[in-house]
């Protein structure tokens, strides 16, 4: 254990971490309460702020950045899935097979 | 954690940690399945009350943070047993333990208010879905309070945790990091787009 700690981050890097992502919680709350001013960069806006947080959270809590390429790929072909399937469901949507 | 901790493994992963990586992988398919679903019927013209008639963003928004910060306790609780901390890392359990219930209850009382004003998981099939994905979500949240309070329990009990119990703690790290991803995405999709 003492040789893995070495990679991760202090606990005050952690609390900083913590307050990034509580600010750009913050953005994404104002961006909603500003849609009418900044129009249709808002919901981009949110999702590029969204995957932020996601990556913060899933790379620097969970650790993964410090992890085995093997850990990395699992957990990248699981995402790989689900976006692949969203993107299918998303096209049969969009050509109204649905309704 | 990283690769050259386990070089007796095959894989050069620990086999539990790795299982419980291969876990979380199904658990993204799992709720990708949920959100993909919600989204066919997102913005779709429906009878009856839609989410947008009823929800509280402040109120969420709250909600939101405190269980990003529960993250934060969680990560904590793993530091303080890495450095062999047991009070901190009993102290820091309880504090994510205690935050995820606070979300739980926000989540409860938001359901609540959503039935009272007529949003419910019969409204219509868009209401069905939003219930469906936050409902498993919060079912998630309540398993990761219940699995803290044991591991709290177990520290208390014995007065630390030992490192097998450390890599208990790890597990239910991850599960709890993952619950808290799923949220943030959640947040996004649900409440403000």
């Amino acid at each position: 254990m003492k040789e893995r700690e070495n990679h991760h981050p202090t606990p005050k890097q952690y609390v900083q971490i913590a307050i990034i992502l509580g600010i750009l919680t913050a953005i994404e709350v104002a961006l909603y309460y500003t849609e009418e001013v900044v129009g249709v960069f808002t919901d981009p806006l949110l999702i590029i702020l969204a995957i932020s947080k996601f990556i913060v959270v899933v790379g620097w809590f969970m650790h993964l950045r410090f992890e085995n390429k093997l850990v990395n790929r699992f957990f990248a072909g699981g995402m790989i899935l689900a976006l692949v399937l969203f993107a299918i469901v998303m096209i049969e949507r969009a050509s109204g097979n649905f309704f | 954690m990283s690769d050259h901790g386990y070089p007796h493994e095959p894989t050069g992963v620990e086999t539990r940690k790795l299982g419980m990586w291969v876990f979380l992988s199904t658990e993204i398919l799992f709720f990708g399945t949920l959100i993909t679903t919600y989204l066919i019927f997102k913005g779709r013209n429906f009878d009856g009350l839609r989410l947008e008639d009823v929800y509280d963003i402040p109120f969420t928004s709250v909600s939101s943070f405190i269980l990003l910060m529960s993250s934060l306790t969680m990560v904590l609780a793993h530091n303080a047993i890495e450095n062999s901390d047991k009070e901190r890392t009993n102290i820091w359990l309880l504090a994510t333990a205690a935050l995820g219930a606070v979300f739980l209850a926000g989540q409860i009382y938001e359901f609540t208010e959503f039935y009272h004003k007529g949003f419910t998981l019969t409204t219509n099939i868009y209401g069905s879905t939003f219930y469906v994905l936050t409902g498993f979500h919060g079912a998630h949240v309540f398993i990761g309070v219940v699995l803290l309070i044991i591991l709290w329990g177990v520290g208390v009990r014995q007065k630390g945790l030992s490192l097998n119990e450390g890599m208990n703690l790890e597990f239910i790290a991850l599960y709890w990091h993952f619950v808290d991803i799923v949220w943030i995405v959640l947040f996004t999709v649900v409440y403000l787009i």
